[in-house]
């Protein structure tokens, strides 16, 4: 399990990466993230909905409610320009960290 | 299924979010839950599942969210002041208001009456006080005072000599004058006039920076002894005596029989200082004064500018210093700059002026405090329609504006309505201020001035939060859940009427307060009508007559002249000739009787006397009660008598015969004895204005023809209109001597009620604003019974249901307001009785503790409310307890 402060400075980038491809809805977004961490990253209500509101202050997402017929409404996120910015930038520093642990560590990409 | 709603929603219950976001967070957190629900309960067990879930919501990290939103929520608030949004306010507000004529009627006339009131007094005073004078730089004009060092608050004109030295010796100011107000004969035209002017030096022409419309004003060259004697002339005086002649400069004119040269005319509305009609060069010779010496003048001044009043007291006090030092006076001297109309208005005008400024103010409020409770009254009925858009996510700051947009759209039409009505007002108070004529300040202009329209805006900013601001408040304040559910709108109503009683204790209060000052004027009005003078005024005709020679003789002779020639016309049953008139005349002077010691000055009595002619006793139709009356034989040389009238018996000739007892008026040095002759009746003895004094003192009358000094005379006849007239009288003195003018032209009934024009005037104004506070207060108790009653229509069907008398429904009702009006009232009388006392000055016969009135005013004010609450409580009692239980 990772600590929660790993998890803190992760998850947005997490939830903004899995927003580039497409918009999504709150559950969503945790199943995706359990599914591809497989288990190791979880989230739930009270942990992802924080996240997600202070994100939608910031302008990096916005949600909004969506009714597709025969189906309830739900909240839908999607990415703005500024949240694009920023993962792109995430992006980039995540890749030099991840360089720069490897190279100190020793460890190798799997 | 499990309702995930109701545990998210109770899980943000305590965050007290805006209903708009708690609703969105409640939809989409409750939704996770419950996908998260049916995923999980298959693998754990449904009731294993709900409490890992329930834990999960319970994590102290989702109050993060919830402080998220809320920072949203209240960002969001700003953009309620959009333009946009109040522009549909205010549409909103149009259109609802429009749905209620009745409210908007009733709203804008108790509004427009507040202002116009309001308005009408502001601009009086704007225009008599604050405006200034219509010069350049009004604020800079100074008088200058000195105060007399012995008596406190007495205001004394300074000496020619230290004027001079004044004029020589600062540097505050950039121009500096003096001046002395007089009364002349004008002639040297179509007829003679007496007119006000004024003696100016040429500086007093600087102070006001005015330049003469044709010629010049007044130079320095003018004040010599030795100069040629000029005159330069009002803008009236051109217009009517010389028909706007452009070629009147350097024509003659007599002035108390002396020639003056015509140099200048002045622009039309200069009065300066008051109301004077001309002006002459004061002409003084200053050669051989010493300090404190010369005749008494006024001084003005122009402050340079940027020096403060302060600073130019400071120099006079120096200079007053040095002149104090020198010999020839050993007084301490302060002499001080105020500016001009504060300086020259009483300060009772400013206490009256003002005291009335806050009267109107409080029937302003009044009319507030009516608008108010109909708009609660509205908003109690709308309470469902303002719960509905408070849940569909209008906030409580929109509702507070809404509401407030409302009373702002009654205040400005209000406002419009008000100014036309002020406007009316105006044009009856300065119709009512041309009968001053003499006494009017120059400067008095009243009219709707820019600065007066700016305070009418501010009263209608005022009054609309005044009036809106509680309804908002309530609005803001109701809870959106219990209103959607109460069907009966008993919480509401409830606090509504809270409010509205407490609005109508206030409005009580003010209207009782200024019904108190209107009684005391209207009983002060009649009273005038009331006065029993005691001498007969009916028909009689007065004039004066001055002649300009200082010749006793030729006077003496000139007066017979006049006496004669108008007795021996047909039609005049008396004619009167003395120093002045009974009633508003008697001079007051101590006596001496004979074989009594007055050891001091101050031990002598006073007395009141008149000199009179022969013909007054049947002019005035005054009896003699013992004794002789004047006749025509008492004249100088032979033995100067006088009559005093029963007051003066009782007071110092007790017990003796008054009759051939000897008298002396005023200084003993000086005056001769006088033998009583006769006795009269006690007459009035005062002009009809406010403040005490004995009305029927101690009075002495004399032989008009035995005292030497008779410049003037005050002529009166007795006879039908047709001949005891101005004509007349003009016709007499103009065969004598066409130079003479007669002038103070009136009736007897107009000299004795002259004095009584303030009263007539503001004590007029005053019942006016009582009457329109008594109809607004007596409406806006109506108003809260009714709808308190409308309110309670269930309760008092259960009530009469279970067997309750209609008596007691009306008594339960009528105890309800009775509580109302009673702390009100005593509120607004303690309020009233200040009131009364600011504005004494007015009051004529009456003390302002009189408990008449308070008692009258009382009763008249509890009249009223009693029928206010009387109507809605018998209507309560009509009520069909079946068709009550029923009504929603």
């Amino acid at each position: 399990m990772l600590t929660d402060e790993l998890k803190k400075g992760s998850a947005e980038f997490l939830i903004l990466s899995l927003l580039d491809a497409e918009p999504r809805h709150g559950y969503d977004l945790q199943k995706l993230i359990e599914s591809r961490s497989k288990g190791v990253l979880t989230f739930h209500v009270a942990t992802l909905y924080p996240l997600l509101y202070r994100m939608e202050d910031r302008g990096w997402i916005a949600g909004r409610w969506v009714e597709k017929a025969g189906e309830r409404r739900r909240r839908f996120y999607r990415l703005t320009a500024p949240g694009r910015a920023v993962l792109a930038a995430q992006r980039d520093s995540w890749r030099e960290f991840v360089t720069a642990i490897n190279r100190v560590s020793g460890v190798r990409y799997a | 299924m499990h309702d995930w709603r109701a545990d998210v929603r109770a899980r943000l219950s305590s965050a007290e979010l805006h209903p708009q976001h708690e609703a969105g967070i409640v939809e989409e957190v409750a939704q996770h839950l419950e996908a998260q629900f049916a995923e999980l309960a298959p693998k754990l067990g449904e009731a294993e599942a709900r409490e890992r879930l329930l834990a999960q919501l319970r994590d102290r990290a989702f109050d993060d969210a919830v402080i998220g939103r809320r920072q949203r929520a209240r960002a969001r608030h700003r953009t309620v002041w959009s333009s946009g949004s109040v522009l549909r306010d205010i549409r909103y507000g149009f259109r609802s208001l429009g749905r209620s004529p009745g409210v908007v009627a009733a709203g804008v006339a108790a509004l427009a009456l507040g202002i116009s009131v309001t308005t009408v007094m502001f601009s009086v005073i704007y225009g008599l006080l604050i405006k200034g004078l219509p010069f350049a730089e009004p604020e800079r004009i100074a008088m200058i005072y000195r105060a007399d060092p012995t008596e406190q608050g007495q205001e004394d004109l300074i000496p020619f000599a230290d004027f001079v030295r004044y004029r020589a010796e600062q540097r505050s100011f950039s121009a500096f004058g003096a001046y002395e107000q007089a009364t002349v004969n004008v002639s040297g035209g179509d007829r003679p006039d007496r007119l006000s002017i004024a003696r100016f030096t040429a500086g007093a022409f600087d102070v006001t920076g005015v330049r003469a419309l044709i010629g010049r004003t007044l130079v320095p060259l003018d004040e010599s002894p030795s100069a040629a004697p000029t005159a330069v002339i009002g803008y009236a005086m051109w217009r009517d005596r010389f028909g706007r002649d452009s070629s009147v400069i350097n024509k003659s004119l007599r002035v108390n029989g002396e020639p003056y040269t015509i140099v200048g005319v002045m622009p039309e509305g200069f009065g300066f200082p008051r109301q004077q009609a001309m002006w002459l060069p004061l002409r003084l010779d200053t050669a051989g004064l010493r300090p404190g010496e010369g005749r008494p003048v006024t001084l003005v001044a122009r402050l340079k500018a940027g020096v403060a009043y302060a600073r130019a007291n400071t120099e006079l006090s120096t200079i007053a210093h040095r002149l104090a030092m020198e010999p020839g006076d050993s007084t301490a001297i302060r002499d001080y700059a105020q500016p001009f109309i504060r300086a020259t208005m009483p300060a009772r005008v400013y206490s009256l002026l003002y005291a009335m400024l806050g009267a109107v103010f409080m029937v302003l409020l009044v009319a507030c405090a009516n608008v108010a409770n109909l708009l609660l009254d509205r908003a109690a009925n709308r309470t469902r329609e303002i719960g509905i858009r408070v849940a569909l996510g209008a906030s409580r700051l929109a509702v507070v504006r809404q509401s407030l947009v409302e009373s702002g759209i009654l205040a400005l039409l209000a406002a419009i309505v008000g100014t036309g009505l002020a406007q009316g007002g105006i044009i009856a108070f300065n119709r009512a201020m041309i009968a001053l004529e003499a006494d009017r300040p120059f400067w008095l202009d009243v009219r709707l001035h820019v600065p007066v329209l700016l305070f009418v805006l501010a009263i209608a900013v005022v009054a609309s939060i005044a009036s809106g601001l509680l309804p908002a408040i309530h609005s803001a304040r109701l809870d959106i859940n219990s209103i959607l559910k109460d069907e009966s709108h008993a919480v509401s109503s409830l606090r509504v009427g809270r409010a509205s009683r407490a609005i109508v204790v206030a409005e009580i209060a003010l209207s009782s307060a200024m019904l108190l000052a209107a009684g005391f004027m209207t009983k002060s009005i009649t009273r005038i009508r009331r006065v029993e003078p005691r001498f007969s005024f009916e028909n009689v005709f007065t004039a004066r007559v001055s002649l300009a020679s200082a010749d006793t003789v030729r006077q003496a002779r000139f007066f017979e002249a006049v006496e004669r020639d108008l007795a021996a016309l047909t039609g005049i049953e008396g004619v009167y000739l003395g120093n002045d008139f009974p009633g508003t005349g008697w001079r007051g002077d101590r006596v001496a009787i004979e074989g009594q010691v007055y050891a001091r000055p101050r031990d002598y009595p006073i007395t009141r006397w008149l000199a009179v002619s022969p013909g007054f006793f049947r002019t005035f139709s005054v009896p003699v009660l013992r004794g002789r009356a004047i006749t025509a034989a008492d004249r100088a040389g032979t033995t100067p008598v006088a009559l005093v009238n029963e007051a003066f018996v009782r007071r110092h000739l007790a017990k003796v015969d008054p009759i051939g007892k000897r008298i002396l008026i005023g200084d003993p040095k000086k005056e001769k004895w006088l033998t009583i002759v006769g006795v009269i009746p006690t007459l009035y003895a005062l002009g009809m204005v406010a403040g005490g004094g004995d009305r029927f003192p101690p009075e002495v009358i004399t032989a008009y023809w035995q005292q030497g000094q008779t410049a003037s005379a005050s002529i009166a006849l007795r006879g039908a209109a047709s001949v005891a007239n101005a004509t007349s009288v003009r016709k007499v003195v103009a065969a004598l001597d066409p130079d003479v003018p007669i002038y103070s032209v009136a009736a007897m009934d107009d000299v004795l009620y002259q004095p009584t024009w303030p009263l007539r005037l503001f004590g007029t104004m005053f019942v006016i604003f009582g009457i329109i506070s008594l109809v607004l207060a007596a409406i806006g108790l109506y108003a809260v019974m009714a709808f308190s009653v409308s309110r309670r229509v269930r309760e008092m069907g259960i009530r009469m249901a279970l067997g309750a008398s209609a008596g007691s429904v009306v008594r339960l009702i009528c105890r309800q307001g009775a509580k109302q009006i009673v702390v009100g009232m005593a509120l607004g009388l303690l309020v009233g009785a200040g009131l009364v006392r600011m504005v004494r000055i007015l009051l004529f016969e009456v003390q302002p503790s009189d408990p008449s009135v308070f008692g009258i005013v009382a009763s008249v004010l509890g009249a009223a409310a009693f029928v206010a609450c009387i109507i809605p409580a018998v209507r309560a009692t009509r009520v069909d307890p079946s068709v009550a239980l029923r009504s929603d």
